[in-house]
């Protein structure tokens, strides 16, 4: 029945084909369906074109240094520790995000009555619609007193461990606090995702398990978390995509510092590309920094693009498995 | 052996227990250790934070949570035997994570409303902040001039990405070409593009080459770029709705490709597609990072989308929030409360619209 349908639907519509202004009209929604095309093609010609000079008067040191000086002839300027910044950020956003939104989206398919699942899907959906300007206000004047209490804590009795080691005395504006608000943003999208693909676990495998007498633990781990797998990493993924390009929230509450922090995770300090771009925007000296900006955006996009790239792939590659 | 002795009080047993699970059934013995597994470490750990000057986050993470996994897996291991262990732990952990998340975002809607409520007055929603510094108090001065750019970046906006979005969904859904899959993959990349470097793209071809000023304008096509994967997969979803009944009777009357798309599917799914706009919309309204790069700053009214740099809510915010004056950041949280009621509207008539899209 379906497909006798779409069989008629198609001849049907080659038969109209032969009309002119149908074609005028597919030209022009095929010409409207490349923008999106078009657009990443002009973002990376563009920012691509404005890094050349940036490159010839940078080389390779561009990307292998970490200073942001342009008083010297020529600026000696490298992003290194700005885009290892923003992966360790990204990265202590995934160690807080990824346990809670996997055991968040647990929660809400396989524990909770239906009707308190459906409020925290409404209350995931609100979380994940808050602007970021308006979490970096939130995390400026609410978590930054509470998370620099943890932080003393932490330090105190695990400072020993030398990703918690902190000389300066100062908690405030460190990778820690960046990285957590940025799990915040991070936890919808994870749980959406991850709630989506668990929920599509076969209710039969479910029940069979269960007949079986599998435990939860034993059914999660055999059952549900395999068959969603593909899922789960591809939203992580989406999600680190997002932490990598954040700007605004991470601006209010990380320390900006010229110099590369590789592990101190609570030393005040750090580095991000996407706010090093509007932090030094403001105060751009001249066309040749706002050619180093472009340059560093560029770097930015290409990032982000790739981890985008892939987690598309692995999202639909799964859903084509699933069916 | 006696298979068919008739016993009266098993086939009751049986009966009662017809209806649902009987294996989802909780015995007495159950519901009273998981009882006791909740109540008596919340107990300890109350009287700990009242009598001792432990700081409570040692008192959450170090003492309460190993305190709860133990006593949530003795009352499993007693009741499901070792199995249950596992289990306990799944859910003992499952729920903190949800209460953390929950806690999270009471903290932020809280706060917004706590703080924010002392700024909101009419004349904050109408005046301008033309004569206000950040010292001045909150009798005087506005966002008004933000409110007015916010709605002109976002029209403009909505008027460039929203024609584009939706033909990109038509051909995906109506024209069906080769290169479905690719458009899919690219709408799918360019909603990664991360918000700054549509602005830094934007301030690079219309900015830089002094075709424009920071503007309305230029704001609007930053925020179109972040816009249109949302229209144009909201839109591809909705019309994949539209049931093929319409389209093969349109074509069957004679009506020409054409025809049928712009006058029989698009008006069929016209609810659902004002969902994707206001989706869109709501996708953008918070962005920052753009604005500062391709619209600037104002203190006055602008109603010029080209002319001169513009303010909008966002960047008000983004200003105000590190001053040293107490106003100047109360005015930074009273419009952030402005900010997501605009958009828990926006969400709630996109939910309210998209309840009645199907098959209308």
């Amino acid at each position: 029945m379906v497909e006798g349908s779409q069989l008629q639907l198609r001849d049907l519509q080659s038969a109209a084909t032969s009309h002119r202004g149908d074609r005028v009209f597919t030209r022009t929604v095929a010409g409207a369906a490349f923008t999106s095309l078009a657009v990443l093609a002009g973002i990376a010609l563009f920012l691509g074109f404005q890094a050349i000079p940036a490159f010839q008067t940078q080389g390779l040191s561009f990307i292998t240094t970490t200073g942001w000086d342009i008083n010297t002839n020529p600026p000696t300027v490298g992003i290194f520790g700005m885009l290892y910044g923003s992966v360790l950020l990204a990265f202590i956003g995934l160690v807080i995000a990824v346990p809670a939104a996997v055991l968040l989206a647990i929660f809400m398919v396989f524990l909770s009555p239906p009707r308190l699942s459906k409020i925290l899907t409404n209350l995931i959906d609100l979380m994940a619609a808050i602007p970021s300007v308006i979490l970096g206000l939130w995390a400026f004047y609410i978590l930054n007193p509470t998370a620099e209490e943890w932080q003393v804590l932490l330090n105190k009795y695990l400072g020993w461990i030398p990703i918690f080691e902190n000389t300066s005395g100062n908690f405030l504006g460190t990778p820690f606090i960046a990285g957590f608000v940025l799990a915040i943003m991070m936890i919808p999208i994870i749980t959406a995702v991850t709630r989506e693909v668990l929920s599509r676990t076969p209710p039969e495998l479910v029940n069979a398990s269960e007949a079986l007498g599998c435990s939860l633990w034993t059914m999660l781990r055999y059952v549900a978390l395999p068959y969603g797998r593909g899922g789960i990493v591809g939203g992580i993924m989406l999600g680190l995509g997002r932490a990598l390009g954040e700007t605004i929230a991470v601006f209010f509450v990380l320390k900006l510092v010229y110099e590369t922090n590789w592990d101190k995770i609570i030393e005040s300090g750090g580095g991000s590309v996407a706010t090093l771009i509007v932090s030094r925007f403001g105060e751009v000296s001249g066309p040749s920094e706002l050619q180093l900006l472009l340059a560093a955006g560029f770097f930015l996009f290409i990032m982000t693009l790739v981890v985008n790239v892939i987690a598309n792939l692995i999202v639909s590659r799964t859903g084509r498995l699933q069916k | 052996m006696s298979t068919s002795t008739f016993d009266p009080a098993a086939l009751e047993q049986l009966q009662q227990q017809k209806s649902g699970r009987p294996w989802r059934k909780k015995p007495t013995r159950f519901t009273a250790s998981v009882a006791l597994a909740v109540v008596i470490p919340a107990l300890l750990v109350a009287a700990l934070f009242l009598t001792s000057d432990i700081p409570v986050p040692i008192l959450l993470v170090v003492i309460y949570l190993p305190l709860q996994l133990i006593a949530s897996g003795i009352a499993a291991w007693a009741t499901k035997g070792t199995r249950g262990i596992a289990d306990s732990v799944i859910i003992v952990n499952a729920i903190g994570a949800s209460l953390f998340s929950v806690v999270v975002l009471v903290s932020v809607i809280g706060s917004l409303v706590v703080r924010g409520l002392r700024a909101l007055s009419p004349h904050f929603l109408f005046q301008n902040s033309v004569y206000i510094s950040p010292s001045t108090p909150l009798d005087y001065g506005g966002i008004g001039h933000s409110l007015v750019g916010t709605l002109l970046i976002v029209f403009i906006a909505s008027l460039i990405s929203v024609p584009i979005g939706i033909a990109t969904a038509v051909y995906i859904t109506e024209v069906r070409g080769r290169a479905v899959p690719y458009v899919r993959f690219f709408v799918q990349a360019m909603s990664g593009v991360p918000s700054v470097v549509a602005g830094l793209f934007i301030l690079t071809i219309v900015v830089a080459t002094g075709a424009f000023n920071q503007s309305a304008f230029a704001g609007g096509l930053a925020y179109a770029i972040l816009m249109l994967p949302t229209v144009a997969r909201t839109a591809e979803e909705v019309l994949k709705l539209v049931p093929d009944d319409l389209r093969t009777g349109a074509l069957a009357l004679g009506s020409t490709r054409a025809r049928t798309v712009l006058r029989v599917v698009i008006p069929a799914a016209r609810t659902g597609i004002i969902t994707a706009v206001i989706l869109g919309v709501a996708r953008v309204i918070g962005e920052t990072a753009p604005l500062l790069l391709a619209a600037g700053n104002n203190d006055q009214t602008v109603v010029n989308p080209f002319g001169s740099p513009i303010s909008s809510v966002p960047t008000y915010i983004f200003n105000n929030v590190a001053l040293p004056y107490p106003d100047a950041v109360a005015r930074a949280w009273g419009s952030a409360l402005v900010l997501i009621i605009l958009v828990a509207i926006l969400f709630t008539l996109a939910r309210v619209l998209g309840r009645g899209r199907v098959g209308r």
